[in-house]
């Protein structure tokens, strides 16, 4: 039995599924990242002191980068 | 102990990526090229080498949102929420890879894609579970305590469907194989257990880095809620 066109099938799908998943990720990450850079600008100006951008993501696909900042999700 | 935990995690785009990559890419080569080919089924029974360890590696991503959402309920963290959320993702994900690729060996094994065999159908079900649970942690804001505890005791509940998938071949008359890799005795060759262990490993550090990676968007999601709520809290003061 030569079923060689579904085994084709199966993992043309499986990489298909994994590439968009990563990219609307990659996305996804990348707007947050600007938004979050963004919001903590504002909210060092109505400080008046610079405030450390977040590093969760640094290093992520789609990230560009940022300042380290443990912990800086709220709890 | 806890140091060590932290640099080891801080290591996970650097490590977790290209070791994710490289067993991905031998676990292609050994399935395509090294495992011998199956005499009944043909070509087609290599799927297998992506289907078992993306069902198996399922069942521990959900049980990650189980875990995870027990610690929210309990230490009342919304961060335990995001690693709920980023595990439900990645287990969706791969529920939804194991469902096509069983289907897909279905039709010319079967005759079909699609039965309402036990098996198959318990696992929509966990699918669907999730994805309703996704969604309805998705309608609320990312910061949300409420909606975050009512969609923990759903994902919790949800959990109990995997010893359903995982005895169902057992206490039901079905379609689906019995298992022959999780037994004293593996019904398989060598090569071919060699290959599957591949796909495990792979399959795993494939989970692993999307569990962070989703997580760690979460958190990014959470952050800029509350920073939004700060900016508004200033700005109406």
């Amino acid at each position: 039995m030569d079923n060689i066109e579904y085994l084709f099938a199966g993992f043309a799908v499986f990489w298909a599924a994994l590439f968009i998943y990563l990219l609307t990720l990659q996305a996804r990450i990348r707007s947050l990242h600007r938004e979050i850079e963004h919001l903590e600008e504002r909210l060092a100006a109505s400080e008046g002191v610079t405030a450390p951008a977040s590093r969760d993501l640094r290093g992520a696909p789609g990230a560009s980068g940022g300042a380290p900042a443990r912990g800086t999700t709220n709890s | 102990m806890s140091t060590l935990l932290l640099r080891v995690y801080d290591w996970r785009w650097s490590v977790l990526p290209p070791v994710t990559g490289i067993a991905m890419m031998a676990m292609i080569v050994g399935a395509l090229v090294a495992a011998p080919r199956e005499i009944i089924e043909g070509e087609v029974q290599r799927l297998m080498y992506l289907h078992v360890p993306s069902a198996v590696i399922m069942y521990l991503a959900f049980s990650v949102t189980a875990f995870a959402s027990v610690m929210f309920l309990w230490k009342r963290d919304i961060r335990w929420d995001a690693l709920a959320r980023g595990a439900a993702v990645v287990g969706v994900f791969l529920c939804g890879m194991a469902l096509a690729t069983g289907a897909i060996w279905g039709k010319p094994i079967w005759g079909v894609y699609w039965t309402w065999d036990a098996r198959l159908t318990a696992t929509l079900v966990l699918f669907l579970i999730y994805s309703a649970y996704l969604l309805a942690r998705s309608v609320a804001g990312p910061l949300d305590e409420q909606a975050a505890r009512y969609t923990a005791i759903f994902a919790i509940i949800g959990v109990a469907d995997i010893p359903i998938i995982q005895m169902s071949v057992r206490w039901w008359r079905t379609l689906h194989p019995q298992p022959i890799v999780f037994q004293p005795t593996p019904a398989l060759p060598t090569e071919m257990l060699a290959v599957l262990a591949l796909g495990f490993i792979a399959i795993a550090a494939l989970a692993a880095w999307l569990i962070v990676l989703q997580t760690e968007t979460e958190r990014a999601a959470q952050r800029t809620s509350a920073l939004r709520a700060e900016i508004d809290h200033r700005e109406i003061a």
